[in-house]
């Protein structure tokens, strides 16, 4: 491959078994077309400094594991291409707002952790159906698309890592676990609002979002938190008051012998022999 | 849930703070339009007591006082609480302002209270 430029890298190191504190190490890179960070760092480890530590996998936006702040800016390495950045120097550091672990190794507990809080999963009212399922939920494309975008999340933390609020509030629950807590509040097979207000509605919750919008910015897989935890805003205090999504509201279940008469409906006729 | 309920009056107090500065700037920068006065008369200090006598005006500026305090301290617990106080801390700074409020209220009443009851020569 054409190396288009030589590009130093510099990177945050820390090794809590040899450090007292973080400093940093410089890398020149020949960077080709096309290379993206997650590339100039394996380059680096394979070449220069094998002891480099960070944390990846598919190495195609999927996964969520490269989140790390570029250029002051919190992205998924793997999607970041490395000339796209129009810099001679290109700085490195572990995402904000998380534990150092090692080098660019965040420690992502508080996301899991937080994540957690808010219930996310779907809580319908009919506990036995949920559990032992006599037939489909159905959900209209309408419905669907009410909470759809919010679906795209990988849990990367990048969202987290950009939140103002987050950097002075280490209590505050975030952009990614308020974004799942409206995900399933405002999925028409969900009726768990309230109970996800003791979390989502406490002072460290929703409300403390400034909707500074850095989480819908720096978002690599385009969703929009900052949208949603206004949206949950709303469901919170349409609940308060009693005009919230009651549960006999929740998608009924269709029997499976209607889903598959509506389905054989909606199919395309057979082909038949020419 | 007292939280969203903090939230939503602190929302719903906009509004009310948007009318009640209209009424404001109509009744103490607009006097002389809104009161069909010159500009010198309206400036008056007999002109402005007898403004502060009128039973509109103290309802006015009494609901503009509570609005904009609770709107306003409000924003500010929401900045100090958002630094990692201990819960202990916290609770103080909840009171502290709490307190703070309703001294700085009781004194706007106070004040719009003597104004409207206060006699020119007397």
């Amino acid at each position: 491959m054409l190396v288009a430029k030589t590009i130093t890298f510099r990177i945050r190191r820390f090794d809590p078994e040899t450090d007292s504190a973080p400093h940093w190490d410089s890398y020149a890179v020949n960077v080709f077309e096309g290379m993206t960070v997650l590339e100039a760092l394996h380059q680096i480890k394979a070449e220069q400094e094998p002891s480099l530590a960070w944390r990846s996998s598919c190495r195609m936006g999927v996964c969520g594991s490269c989140g790390m702040f570029v250029n002051q800016f919190p992205q998924l390495a793997c999607q970041t291409q490395v000339l796209h950045l129009e810099a001679d120097i290109v700085s490195v550091e572990p995402l904000p707002n998380y534990p150092n672990v090692k080098d660019l190794v965040p420690d992502l507990q508080p996301l899991v952790e937080k994540h957690a809080e808010v219930k996310p999963y779907i809580i319908h009212p009919d506990l036995k159906e949920m559990r032992e399922p006599s037939g489909e939920f159905l959900q209209t494309p309408a419905e669907r698309e009410a909470f759809s975008q919010f679906t795209y999340c990988i849990k990367c933390g990048v969202c987290l890592a950009a939140c103002p609020t987050a950097a002075t509030d280490p209590a505050f629950l975030g952009p990614q676990a308020l974004t799942q807590a409206y995900r399933y509040s405002a999925d028409n097979r969900d009726s768990g609002v309230h109970s996800r207000r003791d979390s989502v509605g406490a002072f460290h919750g929703a409300y403390q979002c400034h909707m500074a919008g850095a989480c819908s910015h720096a978002c690599p897989k385009g969703v929009d938190p900052a949208l949603a935890i206004q949206l949950l805003k709303r469901a919170l205090v349409l609940d308060n008051f009693g005009f919230g999504k009651k549960e006999s509201q929740s998608a009924k279940v269709a029997p499976l012998a209607d889903v598959v008469k509506e389905l054989e409906e909606f199919a395309p006729p057979p082909r038949t022999a020419e | 849930m007292r939280e969203t309920r903090l939230w939503s009056l602190h929302i719903l107090v906009i509004p009310i703070i948007l009318v009640l500065l209209g009424a404001h700037f109509a009744l103490m920068h607009y006097a002389p339009i809104f009161y069909a006065l010159s500009v010198e008369k309206a400036r008056e200090f007999s002109t402005m007591i007898a403004r502060g006598k009128n039973i509109g005006q103290f309802v006015v500026y009494i609901l503009l006082l509570a609005a904009g305090l609770y709107h306003g301290l409000y924003g500010t617990r929401g900045i100090l609480r958002e630094l990692p106080w201990s819960p202990a801390l916290a609770k103080l700074i909840d009171l502290g302002i709490l307190i703070f409020g309703i001294a700085i209220f009781a004194l706007g009443v106070y004040v719009t209270w003597w104004t409207f009851n206060f006699e020119l020569g007397g």
